[in-house]
């Protein structure tokens, strides 16, 4: 009866916002709950499902492709999140000294990377990283270095694609950055200058407790993000499995291979890992006081 | 209350706009329906939408050209080739199209590899030819249709059957007296390249080997393997690889070639192996025929250089590479109507010797692909027997048509292959880095598929 009232109390606001939550329905809520339900089943996309019962998660356990990838992920989820957040603030700190000058230009230059598109640039760094005729091998042995096997080596073919996903995205996250920076009072650092504290004290002790919440944020999306890594990966691909990312297994597991239900599955597992690493973090903040 | 109505016919509108394109109704294929005049068939005004992948911006030509000549029948119909990246992605698409619902946006017909079309058909997504192809069974060379057979139908119309063959550089052999004849066993191919690479001090290797998937595609399921006889399950779908005999006579080649340094890691169909090839620096490919087309359009300055010969046969199996068969299969799409259209388009592509010519005179004018007809008549005219300059001076087409003669069997086809090839692939691959001997990566392969699949599904 509450429900009632207040929805005719508020019908317009409602009215607003419902074409978000009919799509959300159509297109996301109906299809996680279908996902749910195909991954007890063994489908090749085509004629009716049959049931498998927990199947498909036990093949998981024991497919050493799905441990590969899950240990790739997780390598460029530690590698992006570091080099990307480090990156990120130290740009994002030269960009908002007073000093520098043509801000304007350097602020346009160093967001480019994120404009352009993720597979050419995929393409482009393939070309960069070819063992034969690449122009970082050329460079390397131009210093007398030897060639190395960036993208045919089982233990180098992941460098590429931490490059590449570092260089794409670590100017959003700049972005992000810098407008936090750009909200911390200069009287906080004025009053440290005249206690006599140096530029890393300031650094340590201002800077970073201010830009907490926005770290946090940065951090959430990065984790998602890294969890979800595809193009880099499947543009970039190396030998076997050695960089194939859990995304990128699920896709193949879906339309090179067409084993939909064990692909539905991958996608359950991928979902409960986020969920999981978000209610760690979210518990984390909370215990700290920060939420 | 104008506040209102306002409010209301934003939501409004919002709503409709978030639907817009859902259900769209394409007019192609379904324009209306096909009539009988004068006891031919008449086709209404609309679009055909034909799935296809490598080139196929070449084969819009005949298309077009065939529309021109069949007016009385097609008039006001257009032919559009979408491209797909290859046979998986094309069933990708016509899979989840159809299992929208949306049969509207379905192609009338596609391309389409033997695992591929056998995985539609068991979904009856593709049209029954077995009454359009049996009669012509005869007429078409050995084998053009067996992969296409599903439960006792035949489910897809031969577009092509190609052999595995040996390009051979003979400029480099003559440069370095190393006698080219001896590559019609496997073995003599492989004394062939040691013999060039001890001649040329390191700078000539016999052939390349991928570090990705193509490795086990060109020189794997489609080469060594059939070769060799070898078996990835028995007849009952175990997993045998890693005991088989053939497996290892296979492998164990290209591990031969691969360890002493026969083969120049390089990704196939990139600049940087064509620039090795144009440097002189590769001087054979055992591949199938299709390799003709990529030479020609990538490497045109080695023009006169290249022959072709069987691919080499391993002395204890005596049989040359196995064809590779591509399918034209016409979609079951409700409502549809150009299916006879796509048949007889079939039909005059692969048995109308005339146009067929006329368009491989255009294709060879612009050094755009084509294979030679599955049609037995059509291969006995001369044109089919002209010399190339290419090669210099032999018959490319001749030789395409005599190399099927001495065929391997195929591995046979299950609907486990993808993943199949797959997990092969991830361990050779793995060999191809280094970081597994041959040894380990067979095993590797065996252990996997056992894990992974148990049992294939062995269709009769």
């Amino acid at each position: 009866m509450k429900i009632i009232k207040a929805v005719k109390r508020y019908r317009y606001p409602y009215l607003f916002i419902l074409p978000f939550f009919l799509l959300f329905l159509i297109f996301q809520l109906i299809p996680l709950i279908w996902t749910v339900g195909i991954s007890f089943t063994e489908w090749n996309g085509i004629g009716s499902p049959k049931s498998v019962g927990l199947g498909n998660y036990q093949l998981l356990m024991k497919d050493y492709m799905f441990w590969d990838a899950v240990k790739n992920t997780v390598y460029y989820w530690v590698t992006g999140v570091v080099f990307i957040l480090l990156l990120a603030l130290l740009v994002s700190s030269l960009l908002n000294n007073k000093g520098l000058k043509a801000s304007r230009f350097f602020k346009t230059a160093s967001f480019l990377p994120n404009v352009c598109a993720a597979i050419a640039m995929g393409i482009i760094f393939g070309m960069l990283f070819d063992e034969n005729a690449g122009l970082i091998n050329q460079i390397l042995v131009t210093f007398g270095g030897t060639r190395v096997p960036w993208l045919t080596s089982v233990t180098m073919s992941k460098i590429p694609v931490v490059i590449l996903n570092v260089w794409r995205n670590t100017p959003w996250f700049t972005m992000i950055v810098l407008s936090g920076l750009l909200n911390i009072s200069p009287e906080y650092y004025e009053a440290a200058t005249v206690d006599g504290a140096t530029a890393v004290q300031k650094f340590f002790k201002i800077t970073l407790p201010s830009l907490s919440n926005i770290l946090f944020f940065c951090f959430i999306t990065l984790t998602v993000d890294s969890w979800k890594i595809f193009n880099e990966p499947y543009i970039l691909s190396g030998p076997g499995t050695s960089n194939v990312s859990l995304f990128q297994y699920m896709y193949q597991s879906g339309f090179s291979i067409f084993k939909m239900g064990y692909a539905a599955a991958i996608g359950c597992i991928l979902t409960l890992i986020l969920l999981i690493i978000s209610i760690v973090q979210f518990a984390i903040r909370v215990r700290q006081g920060e939420m | 209350m104008k506040k209102k109505i306002v409010s209301m016919v934003l939501a409004l509108m919002m709503m409709m706009g978030a639907f817009v394109g859902c259900g769209s109704n394409s007019s192609a294929g379904t324009a209306s329906t096909a009539s009988a005049t004068n006891g031919k068939t008449v086709y209404p005004k609309g679009k055909v939408v034909i799935y296809a992948y490598g080139q196929p911006q070449y084969l819009q030509q005949y298309y077009d050209a065939w529309l021109e000549r069949n007016k009385d029948i097609a008039s006001g119909v257009t032919i559009e080739i979408v491209q797909t990246k290859g046979a998986d992605d094309s069933r990708q698409k016509v899979t989840t199209t159809y299992l929208s619902g949306s049969y509207d946006d379905l192609p009338d017909a596609m391309y389409i590899d033997p695992v591929n079309l056998m995985d539609l058909a068991k979904g009856d997504i593709v049209k029954d030819e077995t009454a359009l192809v049996t009669p012509l069974v005869d007429k078409m060379v050995s084998g053009a249709a067996n992969d296409a057979k599903f439960q006792g139908k035949i489910y897809g119309l031969p577009d092509s059957v190609r052999p595995q063959m040996l390009f051979y550089n003979k400029q480099i052999f003559d440069k370095y007296g190393v006698d080219p004849s001896q590559m019609s066993t496997v073995e003599g191919y492989i004394e062939a390249g040691k013999q060039l690479k001890e001649k040329s001090n390191g700078k000539v290797y016999l052939s390349y080997i991928d570090p990705g998937s193509k490795t086990w595609r060109y020189w794997g399921r489609r080469g060594l393997m059939p070769q060799a006889n070898a078996k990835i399950w028995d007849d009952e779908g175990n997993v045998v690889i890693g005991s088989d005999s053939g497996t290892k006579l296979a492998l164990g080649a290209l591990d031969t070639m691969y360890s002493q340094g026969l083969l120049l890691k390089s990704t196939i169909m990139e600049p940087a192996l064509y620039d090795a090839t144009r440097k002189g620096e590769v001087a054979t490919f055992d591949i199938g025929a299709f390799w003709d087309e990529f030479l020609r359009k990538n490497v045109p300055e080695t023009s006169g250089q290249w022959r072709v010969m069987s691919a080499p046969v391993f002395k204890d199996v005596g049989t040359a590479g196995a064809p590779v068969s591509s399918y034209f299969a016409i979609v079951n799409k409700k409502d549809g109507v150009y299916a006879g259209l796509c048949e007889k388009l079939w039909k005059d592509f692969n048995f109308d010797s005339t146009s067929r010519q006329e368009w491989v005179n255009k294709m060879v004018e612009q050094n755009a692909p084509y294979s030679n007809p599955i049609s037995l008549d059509m291969l006995k005219n001369k044109f089919w027997k002209e010399s190339s300059t290419f090669y210099g001076g032999e018959s490319f087409r001749a030789k395409e048509s005599e190399f099927l003669q001495n065929g391997s069997k195929n591995l046979v086809v299950t609907p486990q292959d993808a993943e199949a090839d797959e997990i092969i692939s991830a361990e050779l691959e793995k060999y191809v880095a280094g970081s597994q001997s041959m040894k380990e990566a067979i095993a590797n392969m065996d252990k996997n598929l056992k894990a992974k699949i148990g049992k294939a599904k062995i269709e009769k």
